[in-house]
């Protein structure tokens, strides 16, 4: 009996049961960000896996054919972006300088806040690519030499709280263009935000869409390079 | 769906092959990804039956991504010393790049914005 939780079947079948329920859920309550499928899928995992005696390790071994699948699917995001080229051509300009501009703001705030408040490197590392999209930024991480799941999980989070606060934001800076909304999101919270962005119109998504393009790209083919010349005037010695 | 697949991953492994004999310090699926859309932008022969795989991948991102981000939780242990570092660089950090990328965008944006705006009254 106990020989059956440990096989992948085992680790696929939680996962996908988990997720399952999760989206359903967040179908119920309207896509309320809070109830987002992955901090509601999480809650059967982290439960049950104690429970029956499947280490964390050995969980990811499990499912190891879902992380594979990040790396197509981080080739699949040339597919939208291709798409919405068309549709950007008019305001091409401010967009490229606020990917450059967002994509440093993005990193470099949480950068500099994680280290001011005293983590090491591997930390700060696993914290770099948060606002981009999980596959690229599980991609990154390893330049940087951080944890996989702290940044996987900060990845997860930024997402959620850029859709959660979105609304606010957008309302306090009285923020009414589409592009704007939409832009922003896709920048900040990738795939996440974007999901938000398609909620306040098509048009915002689409703006979303290539956000999360661009700042994957922008931050994938900078940051290996830029990292090694950060982190030892961050943590010299 | 297979026609999709089989780019995808043919495009994966031209990354591994770029990445395998210039050593540059880049993902290969990133690399694979802007070859993609280099193929397409040059409208090479059936790359655009990329569509149906990619957008099914792209749509369960989260589920691909799950079983590596649970583990913020599954092994906190790890991370628990930095618990104070973490919550603000995440929490506050989104907020403030979220306020900042906005403004950015509304000066950038100003002078087309006030224009969609009264584009988009007159059509609503």
């Amino acid at each position: 009996m106990a020989e059956l939780v440990h096989s992948p079947l085992f680790g696929l079948l939680l996962t996908l049961a988990s997720y399952r329920m999760a989206t359903w859920l967040y179908g119920k309550v309207h896509s309320l960000p809070l109830f987002h499928p992955f901090i509601v899928a999480s809650i059967p995992v982290i439960v049950v896996l104690p429970l029956v005696g499947v280490s964390y390790t050995e969980y990811r071994d499990q499912t190891q054919v879902l992380s594979f699948l990040l790396g197509p699917a981080t080739v699949a995001l040339a597919w939208p972006l291709y798409r919405q080229l068309h549709t950007v051509r008019s305001v091409w300009r401010p967009i490229l300088i606020t990917t450059f501009i967002g994509a440093a703001l993005a990193a470099g705030i949480s950068i500099y806040l994680a280290w001011m408040l005293g983590a090491p490197e591997a930390v700060v590392g696993s914290l770099a690519p948060k606002s981009i999209t999980t596959p690229i930024a599980v991609e990154v991480v390893k330049s940087t030499g951080g944890y996989v799941s702290l940044a996987a999980g900060a990845v997860a989070i930024t997402g959620i709280v850029g859709a959660l606060v979105a609304g606010l934001v957008f309302r306090m800076l009285r923020v009414k263009d589409d592009r704007i909304r939409g832009f922003a999101l896709g920048l900040v919270a990738h795939a996440i935000g974007t999901a938000r962005a398609f909620e306040f119109s098509e048009k915002a998504g689409a703006f979303a869409g290539l956000a999360l393009g661009l700042t994957g790209l922008v931050t994938a083919l900078a940051l290996p390079w830029l990292w090694p010349l950060i982190s030892p005037w961050l943590f010299p010695g | 769906m297979v026609d999709g697949l089989l780019i995808l991953l043919l495009f994966q492994f031209l990354g591994e092959l770029v990445i395998h004999f210039t050593g540059l310090p880049l993902p290969a699926p990133v690399v694979g990804m802007v070859l993609l859309l280099l193929a397409l932008m040059f409208s090479v022969p059936y790359s655009d039956r990329v569509a149906d795989a990619s957008g099914a991948l792209i749509r369960h991102i989260s589920l691909l991504i799950f079983p590596l981000g649970v583990g913020i939780v599954l092994q906190w242990e790890r991370y628990s010393d930095y618990a104070l570092a973490l919550t603000v660089a995440v929490i506050l950090g989104t907020i403030v790049a979220l306020v900042l990328v906005t403004l950015l965008l509304k000066l950038l944006l100003r002078e087309r914005g006030k224009a969609g705006e009264r584009g988009g009254r007159a059509d609503g």
